[in-house]
């Protein structure tokens, strides 16, 4: 295996863009990275009010509210979409991001000029079980996005320059895009309380995953600060209020009918535990992640937007 | 009919189905492609199912069909394809060894190929050998042992050798040396040869599979099978004139063949190319009596003869065929060793006693007594199961379960909603079960329990939740409860405990599969509580 990370596109630009714009800080990679301006991140947040709203035109509904999909996606552009379709359940028990939320992403991907969508998740149960049962096997083909069938030889050892993690096995096609979507569900969880947004990460990397649960927070912050989403999209149109991660009965589930979408990942994770009745600052892997720059669970602070359907 | 056309008709028929037979072998899993064209997602009762029919070859097997009936009692699905096979036999004789045994056409390929005897020592070799009778001991053997209730059946059948072999050492096998290759051309710092070994993943995943398979004692079941075709150095297909049992049964079937070996004397010249190419060893030359049972129909000596002495006809006459040489001995011994297996194989206690906690069946698999007299142990449920928890046995059933199906839990583990080697087992040891059926019952197949000596939390290490995580009921059956334990350094710490709730377990082991705690996992299943069995049950 090679331990030697290979550089990305996105890396290339960035390391362009710090050249050019003269960031010239030495040590830069252990400050917290310079982000936007708080002001200039935004949080929309979509409801279905109506009886028998279509899923399909929230979701279009919340990106043109956030100005459209034309500001994250660019013509040309590789975009992977990275749902949370790691176990093998039908997708009215939430385990699974929804498969019209899903499919109108890539839609829109298509919409706004992408070369290529790809869905990507290094799954739990066997991943042809979980392709089929959670609906993205018949979206990609509707939609001809690739989907990647997660594999040994797509691991590669890579630094994530993490706290706690340095050196680990990473889920590659998840980084080798232009643009990168996170289409988590909100879901209950025994350990970290909630799974939402950044927790998604763990779906992106190989490896010995199980042990990562001995210092979960740290990990999540780590995974985060390496996986960097253009945007966040957090499917809570149902959620799982228990028995998470895996769920399986039709009694865990609760029905929100709520997107959120914003460009500051600790942001969206911190309004979706709000859909749990949760403060935001109770969970570690929320609090840690704005201690490490990563985003605000301050929400209020950032540019909030709200459509209903 | 000319005797070359008929030739070349068995040549091409003989490849169409081993062609068939080897398609239906790699089709017998998920297919990588299954998403594009098939979805549950949207319709709650449907499951995941192959679309071919990979239990064609079982399903013409009479010798499967036959074991099943006396043994399990159980006309097997498709039984009128076993009829058909049978009604032929007695036509034409053994022509499903001729024109349709994938096994023989392995053995004909191999014998042909590279001939280790040549001129009078193959001559010699292709005369009628007294070896000949054990195949009719071996069958007579096995058909007594599954009527009292031990199906030995499939460790000898030609149909479910060549699936085990094939599916659990062969293709596993070859996996290991092509992912080899393809690592280190991965591993190469030249560009070409990267896109080579990523390119190559494309055409060789569909049949060997994206990752490593493991089967335990594949070793052996590869060995065997390289040993049986190294027999043909010795004679020309020794497997179906001296061992196959499903080639005695046919032999035995063939007496009223109305296909039969005309010879005329008068112009033969005793050239002996027609017994130089039979494969059978059925004496073909004329002065000698054709052996109708040994006869694989392969009508070699009809298109070598020079003379036109030799001739198959369509002979409808009161005068029957030869009748199968079986002799007195092979059925003695038949009898008294199809007798005595069955009590012997109970002696391990396995049934009477108590079985192996190691032994973990399939979900929906008959309870041990009933699934004995029904296995073939041809590794159909092992190939397609997406997991690779099933694998065959060595010793946990006992020397009568020999390479019957077994659950490892380090190495895979029972999906929650899948039902897939019970939809393909050839004779229903493993019933046909829904999703629905194997969550509401529930089908249990066993039961966790806790190690908390090796368990991180419950020994102070570290927080772990990850067997509750995987847990797939609901409610789960793994539960958390909130304590402070010591750690090492004596530092207080928060943890929360792992407890199994016996009531909720059904043993799927995915717990074990997933725990931090590799090799012997800190949380342990085990065969108590499965719901197959009265009398391996925990709580009242």
């Amino acid at each position: 295996m090679n331990f030697t990370r290979p550089i990305t596109r996105r890396e290339s630009i960035k390391k362009l863009a710090v050249i050019s714009g003269g960031v010239a800080l030495s040590g830069a990679a252990q400050l917290p990275l310079p982000t936007l301006a708080e002001s200039n991140r935004f949080i929309v947040e979509g409801i279905g009010q109506t009886e028998g709203y279509a899923v399909k035109d929230l979701t279009r509904k919340v990106f043109e509210e956030a100005g459209g999909i034309k500001q994250f996606i660019s013509k040309g552009d590789v975009v992977v979409v990275k749902p949370n379709i790691s176990w093998a359940r039908q997708p009215q028990f939430a385990a699974t991001t929804h498969p019209e939320v899903l499919e109108t992403v890539i839609e829109l991907c298509r919409d706004a000029g992408a070369k290529k969508v790809r869905i990507v998740d290094h799954t739990i149960h066997d991943a042809r079980r979980c392709f089929a049962i959670s609906g993205a096997g018949k979206i990609a083909k509707k939609t001809g996005a690739d989907l990647v069938y997660p594999r040994e030889s797509l691991m590669r050892g890579m630094n994530i320059r993490g706290d706690r993690l340095d050196v680990w096995p990473v889920f590659v096609p998840t980084i080798e895009a232009d643009k990168l979507i996170n289409l988590p569900v909100a879901k209950h969880h025994s350990l970290t309380t909630l799974t939402l947004g950044m927790k998604n990460w763990i779906g992106s990397v190989g490896g010995s995953r199980w042990s990562l649960h001995q210092d979960i927070h740290q990990t999540i912050v780590d995974l985060a600060q390496f996986f960097k989403p253009t945007v966040t999209m957090i499917d809570a149109i149902r959620i799982m209020t228990r028995n998470g991660p895996s769920g399986g009965s039709a009694s865990d589930v609760a029905v929100k009918n709520t997107l959120i979408l914003s460009d500051d990942p600790v942001a969206a994770d911190a309004k979706a535990a709000l859909i749990f009745n949760r403060k935001p600052n109770s969970l570690g892997f929320i609090r840690l992640a704005q201690k490490h720059g990563l985003g605000t669970y301050d929400f209020e602070k950032l540019n909030q937007k709200k459509v209903t359907v | 009919m000319k005797a070359r056309h008929l030739v070349w008709l068995r040549r091409i028929s003989q490849t169409f189905f081993f062609l068939l037979f080897m398609f239906l072998l790699i089709e017998s899993r998920l297919p990588q492609d299954i998403y594009l064209d098939y979805s549950t997602a949207f319709s709650t009762d449907a499951d995941l199912r192959l679309d071919r029919p990979v239990t064609f070859f079982f399903k013409l097997n009479p010798l499967v069909g036959l074991s099943s009936l006396l043994s399990g009692h159980v006309l097997m699905e498709g039984f009128l394809w076993t009829l058909a096979i049978i009604i032929l036999s007695v036509l034409l004789g053994r022509v499903f060894c001729g024109f349709i045994c994938p096994f023989g056409t392995l053995h004909h390929f191999v014998s042909w190929i590279r001939p280790a005897l040549k001129g009078k020592r193959l001559i010699e070799a292709n005369e009628k050998k007294p070896s000949q009778k054990v195949k009719y001991f071996l069958f007579i053997l096995l058909i007594v042992c599954a009527s009292i209730g031990l199906n030995l059946t499939g460790l000898l059948d030609p149909i479910s050798f060549l699936f085990r072999s094939v599916a659990l050492a062969v293709i596993p096998g070859l996996g290991v040396g092509i992912r080899f290759v393809f690592d280190f051309l991965a591993q190469s710092d030249i560009k070409i040869l990267n896109l080579l070994s990523y390119g190559a993943e494309v055409f060789v995943s569909p049949v060997f599979g994206y990752d490593f398979q493991a089967f335990q004692t594949a070793w052996f079941i590869g060995l065997l099978f390289l040993v049986v075709l190294f027999l043909n150095r010795i004679r020309p297909r020794f497997w179906c004139r001296i061992l196959c049992p499903l080639g005695a049964l046919l032999g035995i079937s063939s007496r009223f063949t109305v296909l039969k070996l005309e010879k005329y004397d008068d112009k033969c010249t005793q050239c002996m190319k027609c017994t130089q190419n039979c494969q059978g060893a059925a004496c073909p030359r004329p002065g000698q009596d054709w052996e109708t049972a040994e006869c694989l129909v392969c009508f070699n000596c009809f298109n070598i003869c020079p003379e036109d002495a030799l001739s198959f006809k369509f002979i409808r006459s009161p005068k029957l065929g030869k009748r199968a040489n079986i002799g007195r001995r092979a059925v003695l011994t038949g009898l008294v060793g199809g007798i005595s297996f069955p009590l012997l194989g109970k002696l391990d206690g396995q049934i009477h006693k108590v079985s192996d906690p190691r032994l973990i069946r399939p979900p929906g698999a008959l309870n041990e007594a009933e699934f004995l007299t029904l296995c073939q142990r041809c590794g159909l449920c092992m190939k397609v199961c997406p997991t690779n928890v099933i694998n065959p046995t060595l010793s946990e059933a006992g020397m009568a379960g020999f390479w019957t199906p077994r659950l490892i839990m380090t190495q895979g583990y029972c999906e929650y909603t899948c039902t897939l080697c019970g939809s393909v087992c050839p004779t229903g040891a493993i019933k046909k079960i829904t999703a629905k059926e194997k969550i509401e019952t529930p089908v249990k197949i066993g039961s966790a329990y806790l190690d908390r000596g090796r368990c991180l939390p419950w020994s102070g290490n570290t927080p772990c939740i990850v067997c509750q995580e995987h847990c797939p009921t609901s409610p789960k059956a793994i539960y958390l409860r909130k304590e402070v334990m010591l750690n090492p350094d004596g530092k207080k710490m928060e943890v929360q405990l792992p407890f199994v709730d016996l009531k909720k377990c059904i043993g799927c082991g995915i717990c074990e599969t997933k725990c931090p705690v590799r090799g012997k996992p800190a949380i342990l299943t085990i065969a108590a509580g499965e719901s197959r069995s009265l009398k391996n049950q925990i709580l009242l």
